[in-house]
């Protein structure tokens, strides 16, 4: 017999108790008894993808500053050395990322460099649909990687929502799911059971109907229609807890990014069974990744607002001992060409670096970095198929199996501590 | 309290139907036969909702009263036979769909609105069934016109002929753009149609083989879309033999869905997929109760005749199928607004359901909605809790539309606690165990809270309650 989380809570408080109680527990206290929970014998890692929309410029994100090429094709984009944040003798972050920087140093974050895949698609939404169905040879196969990751860990007894977008965009394809709805939301009141206008504190803390046993043992329909309703209550009722208690607390700079990361970081914290979060990072209002004209200053602002969001969601989960179950990967649907195009701007690319943040990464830069003479039609090759790092993230992280996912095995990165 | 309310149907609570009807269960003979009301399946309240959520969208009063003195056959009929003028109502909604459809946003909307309305809310049921069964999604096909036109096809034939909607399906521009076959070159044939035609559309997985799709392939092949055009261009069309599914000829596409549909697995793929959508979702079918009605299908593949059958029979009317599917989003949605008689802003609507999963005019897959179980999760659950209050309050999105209270008065209620006791007969039909009764009518009994409450805000709360039980989510 092994208790979950969830288990614990019933078991110490009595469901009726804590879902009267929950709301108005003091943070301290929902804490405390989730700390002194013991660990669930189930995975209950957390993936968390973040697309970059548009194409990042991966050379001037993660810049080869001692190869000579890179000064030469960038007359006017190249980023001056002394200002790099440097990670090693040859390789430097980008001067507005100092904060990836810092969790370099502290070993939350890892770069895999040259990712990508054979054949590279240059529009756009043809290389978006490759990057989320994770699949090149069909482009018209219509679910996402992680809409089949989701179908295939689904079971009738486990009824969380599996997986969640956050944020204001429209749900990127690689969600999608054959068979599982996988929620869209703006903000946690979204997966927060509102009230209906009129009822006293008194009725509302009232046990809810829905949740009195039912006579009817012979239909599995109503018996599964209980469960889920219970559970979906009490999911419910600790987001509400979580975010009555934890809103104020955590630091995360006003960007409408770091917003959507508070967000998943308190559902995260709620511990309703959400495995996956998905969000998109297309600018915000400055312009997305996509800078064929004058990219110097709009990059920069977006790869600050990137670094800062990120590494205020991961500095808010280790205060709260959370980020030792996350972990989150970043992704463009192409890199930029290396030579910059006579408007400052740079063209469609290939290969480009993916961001890994965490707690329990090896660290470091993982491969080699691409070359800038040894080209795929102007841009960097692709060295690490990108199927590798989805095949790393299911099968060792979530502990899915990526084989039915990805139709075959790819060989996962050796980049956790697992 | 003037209105007159039939006694709840306890058979259904103890899960127990008579001795002798759980032996006939597995009998196709006796399964398939007309049901008629007895000591053991009397026809009552129960009953007739459990009818008009199959068969339509739920029932507002006035219907159920109607379906209780017509009786269960004469109910059928009108189901299946409306008398109004449904042509007429749906040109005229088609016209509504011309002149504003720019987008797939308003034309789900329209069809939200047409399902409230129509005099014939089994055809919209069934149009519903072909839409998630073609599942040509608006996202990939990117022009509402077409989209527009292809729903109007389903529901041409959605209770007619499955022969002809499949032989003009396979010349919807819609679909074929949706399914990536919009160019079938002679050089180069395009196997995304007959792929799905086997697969998803007739036979069913493990029923025909790759070279059978290969060689289909060709016999599509002169088939174009061309700016939202159906081209016929007769110098790509491969003429020469093809061997499909044991026939050998110079096959043309119409000779393909012939030869398909000539397959004793597609009329049996069809039934089974009918009948979760019309009576059980919970256990695969006996084949033995399932090959009679497909021998028959097979014949005139009339759907008519099918439904027909299935929503007469002694299983429609048995536990088997008393609330044994999950509503998709629509049902749940629509079975509040039908039961309130209230007509509520269908551009929220269509959004709010897509939220639920259920996003008309795109469907997530070739497969359509699974839906069944997958409906519900910890997300889709608070979200059908939170439509549900959208559309209750009486303020918000949806206005004052629904108002549970004037409509119980409407049909003589006269204090809120029978008006309670009707809600629940409207909504469940005294489903609920007499504990979870009683517990909920406690809440109309004690006094009203502390803000001065009047009976309108504690019927639209009550109302709420009923439909967030796990009870109501099953049709």
């Amino acid at each position: 017999m092994f208790y979950t989380r969830r288990d614990f809570l019933k078991a110490a408080l009595g469901t009726s108790t804590l879902l009267s109680f929950a709301s108005a527990a003091p943070n301290f206290l929902v804490r405390s008894v989730m700390a002194a929970a013991p660990r669930r014998k189930e995975r209950d890692t957390v993936l968390v993808v973040v697309q970059l929309s548009g194409g990042n410029d991966g050379l001037n994100t993660v810049v080869p500053y001692e190869d000579d090429e890179y000064a030469r094709n960038r007359p006017t984009l190249r980023l001056p050395t002394k200002e790099l944040h440097k990670i090693d003798s040859e390789m430097g972050l980008h001067p507005r990322m100092g904060a990836f920087a810092r969790l370099y140093k502290e070993g939350h974050l890892s770069i895999v460099q040259g990712v990508g895949y054979p054949n590279s698609d240059r529009s756009h939404e043809g290389a978006m649909r490759i990057w989320h169905t994770a699949d090149p040879d069909q482009p018209n196969r219509q679910t996402g990687w992680l809409g089949r990751a989701i179908d295939s860990v689904w079971n009738p007894n486990k009824t969380n929502a599996p997986a969640v977008f956050v944020g204001p965009t429209a749900r990127p394809f690689g969600l999608n799911a054959e068979n599982a709805i996988v929620p869209s939301i703006r903000s946690l009141r979204d997966l927060m059971t509102g009230q209906m206008p009129g009822y006293s504190n008194d009725q509302s803390q009232k046990k809810h109907a829905a949740e009195l046993p039912r006579a009817d043992k012979g239909n599995p329909l109503l018996g599964f229609l209980q469960h889920s309703t219970l559970n979906a209550y009490t999911n419910s009722r600790r987001i509400e807890a979580v975010a009555k208690t934890a809103a104020n607390t955590a630091e995360y700079p006003s960007l409408a990014l770091a917003g959507s990361f508070r967000t998943v970081a308190q559902l995260i914290r709620a511990d309703v069974g959400i495995r996956i979060f998905f969000m998109e990072f297309s600018g915000g209002g400055i312009g997305g990744f996509d800078n064929h004209a004058n990219q110097l200053g709009n990059h920069c602002a977006l790869l600050h607002q990137l670094s800062e969001s990120v590494a205020a969601f991961v500095h808010d989960l280790k205060r709260d001992k959370l980020l030792d179950r996350v972990l989150l990967m970043t992704f463009s649907e192409f890199g930029r060409t290396v030579k910059e195009n006579g408007r400052r701007g740079t063209g469609h690319g290939a290969a480009a670096p993916v961001f890994l943040a965490g707690g329990k990464l090896k660290g470091g830069l993982i491969g080699p970095r691409p070359s800038l003479t040894d080209l795929d039609n102007g841009a960097p090759k692709f060295h690490t198929d990108f199927r590798r790092v989805y095949a790393t993230v299911l099968d060792q992280w979530l502990g899915f199996e990526s084989r039915t996912v990805l139709d075959r095995q790819f060989e996962p990165l050796d980049v956790l501590n697992v | 309290m003037a209105v007159q309310i039939d006694k709840p149907p306890g058979q259904y609570q103890s899960g127990q139907a008579g001795p002798a009807a759980s032996e006939k269960l597995g009998d196709p003979g006796w399964a398939w036969a007309a049901y008629q009301p007895d000591a053991w399946q009397p026809w009552n309240l129960a009953q007739a909702g459990h009818l008009f959520r199959r068969a339509a969208f739920g029932a507002d009063w006035d219907q159920l009263q109607q379906a209780l003195s017509d009786g269960p056959q004469r109910t059928i009929d009108k189901l299946l036979r409306p008398q109004a003028n449904i042509a007429a109502f749906n040109r005229e909604h088609d016209e509504y769909e011309s002149s504003t459809a720019s987008s797939t946003d308003s034309l789900r909307a329209w069809w939200l609105r047409r399902i409230i309305q129509t005099p014939h809310p089994l055809l919209e049921k069934m149009t519903l069934f072909w839409h998630s069964h073609f599942a040509a999604n608006g996202a990939k096909v990117k022009n509402a016109r077409l989209m527009q036109r292809h729903v109007q096809l389903l529901r041409s034939q959605a209770l007619n002929s499955f022969r002809a909607l499949l032989k003009a399906i396979s010349r919807d521009p819609a679909v074929l753009i949706w399914l990536g076959a919009e160019a079938n070159r002679k050089a180069l044939p395009n196997e995304n149609f007959a792929r799905s035609l086997m697969e998803a559309f007739t036979l069913g997985a493990g029923h025909y083989t790759k070279k059978d799709v290969r060689e289909a392939a060709r016999a599509f092949t002169g088939w174009f879309v061309l700016r939202g055009q159906l081209r016929y261009i007769s110098r790509e069309h491969d003429g020469n033999v093809k061997q499909i599914l044991g026939q050998k000829g110079n096959f043309t596409s119409d000779d393909v869905v012939r030869i398909v549909l000539e397959q004793p697995a597609t009329s049996r793929t069809l039934v089974r997929k009918l009948y979760r959508w019309l009576i059980c979702e919970t256990a695969e079918p006996d084949p033995k109760l399932i090959a009679p009605l497909a021998q028959s299908f097979a014949k005139d593949y009339d759907v008519l005749k099918l439904v027909e059958t299935m929503l007469r029979s002694n299983l429609f009317f048995s536990r088997v199928a008393y609330r044994r599917r999950i509503k998709c989003p629509v049902e749940f949605a629509l079975g509040i607004v039908k039961g309130l008689e209230g007509v509520v802003s269908t551009t929220q609507l269509a959004q709010d359901l897509a939220d639920l999963g259920q996003n008309l005019y795109s469907p997530p897959t070739v497969k359509g909605w699974t839906g069944g179980r997958h409906w519900i999760n910890s997300a889709t659950l608070v979200r059908r809790h939170n439509l549900a209050m959208a559309l209750l309050r009486g303020s918000g999105p949806y206005a004052n539309k629904l108002n549970p209270w004037a409509v119980a008065k409407k049909h003589g209620c006269s204090t809120p606690e029978s008006a309670a006791r009707f809600l629940l007969d409207l909504f469940l039909q005294g489903d609920l165990g007499p504990d979870v009764r009683d517990a909920l009518l406690k809440k109309i009994q004690t006094p009203a809270a502390a803000d001065g409450d009047d009976p309108a805000g504690t019927l639209r709360r009550f109302a709420h309650e009923i439909v967030t039980l796990p009870d109501f989510h099953l049709a």
